[in-house]
C-alpha cells in the first residue's frame, strides 16, 4: 500500500462511519421525502445528522443545508447571496479556493463588481486593503477561507468580521478544510454562511453542507423540489448524509487528539525538511493547520516530484487536486508573491489521523535521496 | 356496523414506490464496498498520483457502464449529484450558453417538479416558456411540440417517462423532427432508463438526465448525457476546478459513481425481461383493484411505463385514503411534493377535478415485487377504500 | 385487546392524535338510518370542493336523542369529529347539543390548530340538525 499523504484533497472513510451509512446502504429503500413509514425512517436519519453538523459548528440545525460537498457549498452561498440581489461588489481573498474565485466571477457577467482582496507572503488577508475595499460601500457578500487547502494557513477571520458586518456584506467562510483539523465555531467567526465538506473530515464523498444564518436569503442554485426549505432541489442522499454526520461526531470526540498526533508529525517533518538544502516552506511563518506543509525543492518541478514520490509509493500533491495536472503554477503562492518557478515546485504534504511518524520517515528519506541525486547531476 | 374487521392495523410493509426511489441492489452494493473501506479506492480522483489514478480509472469504467445503457459515448456522459442537477444544468446551462435572454422554451405541465421549476425561474430572467398541455390520457404529441415551435425556440425539455401516471413519450418521433429545425432537445430520463429502450445512437436527443436511485443504485449521483456530434454546448453552473470538461466542477464520489455504473450494467443486461415482469404485475394489480367500481386509471395504457399505475378512487378523501394503508408505501402524487399535500399538478393536467387528484395512489413496482405483494396490497387498498366510502358522506 | 391496541399504535403512522385516530379507525356509528325511521333528523355542514362533507342524523324520541348516524368524507380528523358528535349526543337534549362548541371539540380530540376547521364543521352541522328539529 502506497503511504497517503493527501489529506487535504480527499481522507479517507472512518469505518466508523462506513458502518453508520450501511444501513442506509443496504437497508430498504427509503426516499426522505415519501410520507410513508421507510421514508419517515430516512428523514429522522437526515434530521439527527443535520443536528450533527450543526453542533460541529455552533450552529442551528435549521441552518444547515445539504449539498453535494464544498464546491456546491460555495457555489450555493456565492451565486444564491447575488441571486437575489441587485447587482453590487463582491469581495473575496486572493488565496481562496477555485470554486469561491470562479464562482464570484461568474457574477461579473451579471453586473457585480467582483475584486481580490490580496494576501501577503504569508497568506494573511492585507488587512489595509480590506479595509479601503470595506469603504467603498455597495458592498454585499465577503468570502473568506478559514485555512489554505495548500498552505495550511489560518485566516483570522474572526476579527475581519465586525467591519465586514459594518460595511452592510455579509460573510462567507470557507471552512471545508478547517473543519476537522481546528474548532470552527460559526459565531465565534462572525459567519453568516459557512461551507463544509464530508470527504474531508473521513466522511464520504458526495456530500456537503452550507450553513446559512436565518437572516440571510438565498436563490436556490438547484431548482425542484422542497427538500431544504425549497433551498436546495434534489432527493436526500440519505447515507452519506448519515455518514458526514458520523464523522461530525467523530471530530467533536476526536479534534484534540486529532490535533496532538498530527502536530508533532508535522513538526518532524518540518525538521527533517530543514536539513534539506534549498527547502522553503511556504507560509512558515504563519499560523498553520496542524496537518498541512506546502514546500518547495529549489531546482526541482514540484510535479516531477510528485511523480517521483508517486512511483517510490508516496501520494502527495503539488497543490490543490483540482488544479493537479493543469500545469499551471498554484494562484495561491502566487497572491502569495512568489515567482511562477518557484510556485511550480511546490509540493503539499497533508497528514491523517492514520498517518504514523514512520510515513513521515520513510518520506523524508525518498526525499533526501531525490535531493542528492539532484545535487549529483 | 361494526367495522373494527377492516379497520387499519399494522401488517408487514409492502413497498410499492419504486418510482420514488429504489433500494440498492446488493450486488451494486458489493461494487461500492472496495470504495468505502480504508486502503480502499479512497483517493480523489483528480489526484495526481497512484491512489488518485486508481480512483480515476473506476470511474472512467462506470462513465462507459452508463453510457451503454443509453448507447452513447463515455465522452457524452458528465456526473452529476442526481437528476435535479441534471435537468438544471441541462436546461439553465444551455440557455445561459446561448445567453439569450429573449429565448423560447418549449416543456410540459407533467415534468418533473425541478424542470418547471427552473423554466419558471428562467421565466424571471425573461425567457418565454410554453408549458404544453398533455391530452386526457397523460401524453404530449410530437405535433403539439413542433406546432408550439417559434423561430426563437431554443430548448426542448420532454420527459421520458411521466413520474407520476408513466406515459412514455414519444421521444424517438420527436427528435428527428426537432434535429431537423436544429432546436436542441433535452429529455429528463430518470423514470425511463432500464424500463425502455433507450438507443441515443439512433435518436437525436441532445441532452438527456439520469439518476441512479431511481435504478437500484446509490442516492446522491446521477449523470447528465451531452451529445458530442454536433456537439450542445452549456454554461456550467457550478464553478471551480474544471472537473467534468468544465461542464461541472466538485471533487468526484467514485463509491457512488461506481455504483451507478454497476447498476446500469445491471440494467443492461436484466432491464428487457424485467420490463416484461413488471407489466405483468402492473396489469395484476390493475386487475385486483378492478373489483371496486368508480376506479379511473390515470395514464394510457398503450403508452405505458412497466413499473407504474395511477388510479383515483371516487367517493373517498385522499389523508384518510393514505391514512388508512399505514402498511403500503405508495405515493400520492411524487414523492417530492407529497409533504405538501396539494393534489397532484400532473394529475390535474390531466384534467382530473381536485376531489379527483387528491383520492389518487400511485402504484410502482420493483425488482422486489412479488404476485403475492401484489394481491396483498390490492386486497388492502380495496377493503380500505370500501370502508371510507361506507363512511363517507359523498358515497350513495 | 392489548394487541390490537399496539398494532393500532403502530399504524398510526402520521402521528394522529391518539383519540382522533382510535376514532377515525373504529367509525362507531358510521351510516345512516333506514329511510322512514320515525323521529330522525338530519344536519350537514361542508363542501366536497373543500374535501370536508358532514352529515348527521340523529333519532330523537321524547325529546332526546335515543340513536345517531354520522357520515364523513374528508380528513380523519373531521371522521373523528363525526363519530364523536354521533356518541357523545347520546341522551342528550336539544339545549344540550346547542351548547357544543368547535372549542369544545378541539379540545375533547386534541385537535390540532390545521384542522382547526374540522371541529367548525362539526358544530355546523350539529347547528344544521337542530335548525332542522324547530321547522
Amino acid at each position: 500500500m502506497p503511504i497517503y499523504l493527501d489529506n487535504n484533497a480527499s481522507t479517507h472513510l472512518d469505518p466508523r462511519v462506513l458502518e453508520a451509512m450501511l444501513p442506509y446502504l443496504s437497508g430498504p429503500a427509503a426516499n426522505a421525502s415519501s410520507l410513508h413509514r421507510y421514508g419517515r425512517l430516512a428523514r429522522d436519519a437526515v434530521e439527527a445528522a443535520r443536528a450533527q453538523i450543526a453542533q460541529l459548528v455552533g450552529a442551528q440545525p435549521g441552518e444547515v443545508i445539504w449539498t453535494s460537498g464544498g464546491t456546491e457549498s460555495n457555489n450555493l452561498a456565492i451565486k444564491g447571496v447575488a441571486g437575489n440581489l441587485a447587482p453590487a461588489r463582491l469581495l473575496y481573498g486572493a488565496s481562496e479556493h477555485p470554486a469561491v474565485m470562479e464562482a464570484a466571477e461568474s457574477l461579473v457577467s451579471r453586473g457585480w463588481t467582483v475584486q481580490a482582496i490580496a494576501v501577503d507572503k504569508l497568506g494573511h488577508v492585507v488587512e489595509s486593503a480590506l479595509q479601503a475595499q470595506l469603504a467603498r460601500g455597495k458592498l454585499k457578500l465577503v468570502s473568506l477561507m478559514r485555512a489554505n487547502n495548500e498552505t495550511g494557513v489560518i485566516q483570522d477571520v474572526a476579527r475581519f468580521a465586525p467591519a465586514i458586518h459594518a460595511a452592510g456584506a455579509w460573510l462567507h467562510v470557507d471552512a471545508v478544510q478547517a473543519a476537522g483539523k481546528l474548532p470552527v465555531d460559526m459565531a465565534e467567526l462572525g459567519a453568516d454562511l459557512m461551507s463544509l465538506s464530508s470527504h474531508k473530515i473521513y466522511g464520504p464523498k458526495g456530500i456537503g453542507a452550507l450553513l446559512v444564518r436565518a437572516d440571510v436569503e438565498l436563490r436556490p442554485l438547484l431548482h425542484g423540489g422542497a427538500q431544504e426549505r425549497g433551498l436546495r432541489g434534489g432527493t436526500e442522499n440519505v447515507a452519506a448524509i448519515a455518514g458526514f454526520g458520523r464523522a461530525a461526531e467523530l471530530v467533536m470526540q476526536e479534534l484534540e487528539q486529532r490535533s496532538a498526533h498530527l502536530l508533532p508529525l508535522r513538526e518532524r517533518l518540518e525538521a527533517g525538511l530543514s536539513s534539506i538544502p534549498g527547502l522553503l516552506i511556504f507560509g512558515a511563518g504563519a499560523e498553520r493547520l496542524p496537518n498541512t506543509c506546502q514546500f518547495a525543492l529549489a531546482g526541482y518541478d514540484g510535479e516531477a516530484l510528485l511523480m517521483q514520490l508517486d512511483r517510490r509509493g508516496i501520494a502527495v500533491s503539488s497543490g490543490s487536486a483540482c488544479a493537479s495536472g493543469s500545469g499551471e503554477p498554484s494562484h495561491v503562492l502566487i497572491a502569495m508573491g512568489y515567482d511562477a518557478v518557484t510556485a511550480k515546485g511546490a509540493i503539499r504534504v497533508s497528514l491523517g489521523k492514520d498517518n504514523t511518524a514512520d510515513d513521515v520517515d520513510r518520506l523524508l528519506a525518498v526525499l533526501a535521496e531525490i535531493a542528492r541525486t539532484l545535487i549529483a547531476a | 356496523m361494526n367495522k373494527l374487521s377492516n379497520t387499519p392495523v399494522y401488517h408487514t410493509p409492502i413497498y410499492l414506490d419504486y418510482a420514488a426511489t429504489t433500494p440498492l441492489d446488493p450486488r451494486v452494493l458489493e461494487a461500492m464496498l472496495p470504495l468505502l473501506i480504508e486502503d480502499g479506492l479512497h483517493a480523489n480522483p483528480a489526484s495526481s498520483h497512484g491512489p488518485g489514478f486508481r480512483a480515476r480509472a473506476a470511474v472512467e469504467k462506470a462513465r462507459a457502464q452508463v453510457a451503454a445503457l443509453i448507447r452513447a459515448e463515455p465522452t457524452e456522459i458528465i456526473w452529476t449529484s442526481g437528476a435535479t442537477e441534471s435537468n438544471n444544468l441541462a436546461i439553465k446551462g444551455a440557455l445561459e450558453f446561448r445567453g439569450a435572454v429573449q429565448a423560447h422554451v418549449i416543456t410540459s405541465r407533467i415534468e418533473h417538479k425541478c424542470v418547471l421549476d427552473t423554466c419558471r425561474y428562467l421565466e424571471t430572467r425573461g425567457v418565454r416558456v410554453t408549458y404544453l398541455k398533455p391530452g386526457a390520457q397523460g401524453l404530449v404529441a410530437p405535433e403539439q411540440v413542433m406546432e408550439a415551435l417559434t423561430p426563437d425556440t431554443a430548448l426542448v425539455s420532454l420527459m421520458w417517462v411521466n413520474n407520476e401516471i408513466g406515459t412514455v413519450h414519444e421521444i424517438e418521433r420527436l427528435a428527428p423532427l426537432l434535429r431537423e429545425r436544429g432546436v436542441l432537445l433535452h429529455v429528463d430520463a430518470a423514470q425511463a432508463a432500464g424500463r425502455v429502450n433507450i438507443d441515443l445512437s439512433q435518436v437525436p436527443v441532445d441532452l438527456l438526465s439520469l439518476s441512479a436511485h431511481k435504478a437500484y443504485g446509490p442516492k446522491g449521483i446521477g449523470a447528465l448525457f451531452v451529445r458530442r456530434r454536433p456537439r450542445a454546448r452549456l454554461a456550467p453552473q457550478m464553478h471551480g476546478g474544471g472537473h467534468e470538461q468544465g461542464m461541472r466542477s466538485g471533487t468526484l464520489a467514485p463509491h457512488q459513481i461506481v455504483g451507478m455504473g454497476a447498476a446500469f450494467e445491471i440494467l443492461a443486461r436484466e432491464g428487457p425481461t424485467e420490463a416484461v415482469r413488471l407489466s405483468a404485475l402492473r396489469e395484476r394489480l390493475w386487475s385486483r383493484l378492478q373489483s371496486l367500481p368508480n376506479l379511473h386509471r390515470n395514464g394510457d395504457p398503450d403508452h405505458a411505463a412497466p413499473h407504474v399505475l395511477n388510479v383515483s378512487f371516487e367517493g373517498v378523501e385522499g389523508e384518510s385514503l393514505r391514512a388508512s394503508l399505514p402498511d403500503l408505501a405508495v405515493s400520492s402524487g411524487s414523492a417530492c411534493s407529497s409533504a405538501t399535500q396539494e393534489p397532484s399538478y400532473v394529475l390535474r393536467a390531466l384534467g382530473r377535478d381536485d376531489e379527483l387528484a387528491n383520492a389518487s395512489l400511485r402504484f410502482s413496482v420493483g425488482r422486489r415485487s412479488t404476485e403475492v405483494e401484489i394481491d396483498t396490497a390490492a386486497e388492502r387498498v380495496c377493503r380500505q377504500v370500501a370502508r371510507l366510502r361506507e363512511i363517507s358522506a359523498l358515497w350513495d | 385487546m392489548d394487541m390490537q391496541s399496539t398494532s393500532s399504535n403502530d399504524a398510526n403512522a402520521y402521528g394522529y392524535p391518539p383519540r382522533i385516530w382510535q376514532l377515525f379507525q373504529q367509525a362507531p356509528r358510521a351510516g345512516r338510518f333506514e329511510p322512514g325511521t320515525p323521529g330522525v333528523v338530519a344536519g350537514k355542514a361542508g363542501t366536497p370542493a373543500a374535501r370536508s362533507v358532514l352529515s348527521l342524523e340523529m333519532r330523537f324520541e321524547q325529546g332526546r336523542v335515543i340513536d345517531a348516524r354520522f357520515r364523513a368524507y374528508g380528513c380523519p380528523s373531521s371522521i373523528a369529529v363525526g363519530a364523536w358528535i354521533a356518541q357523545w349526543s347520546q341522551g342528550r337534549e336539544p339545549a344540550e347539543l346547542a351548547a357544543l362548541s368547535a372549542a369544545h371539540l378541539r379540545a375533547e380530540l386534541e385537535i390540532p390548530e390545521d384542522r382547526a376547521h374540522c371541529a367548525l364543521m362539526g358544530e355546523d352541522a350539529l347547528r344544521d340538525l337542530l335548525a332542522n328539529i324547530k321547522t
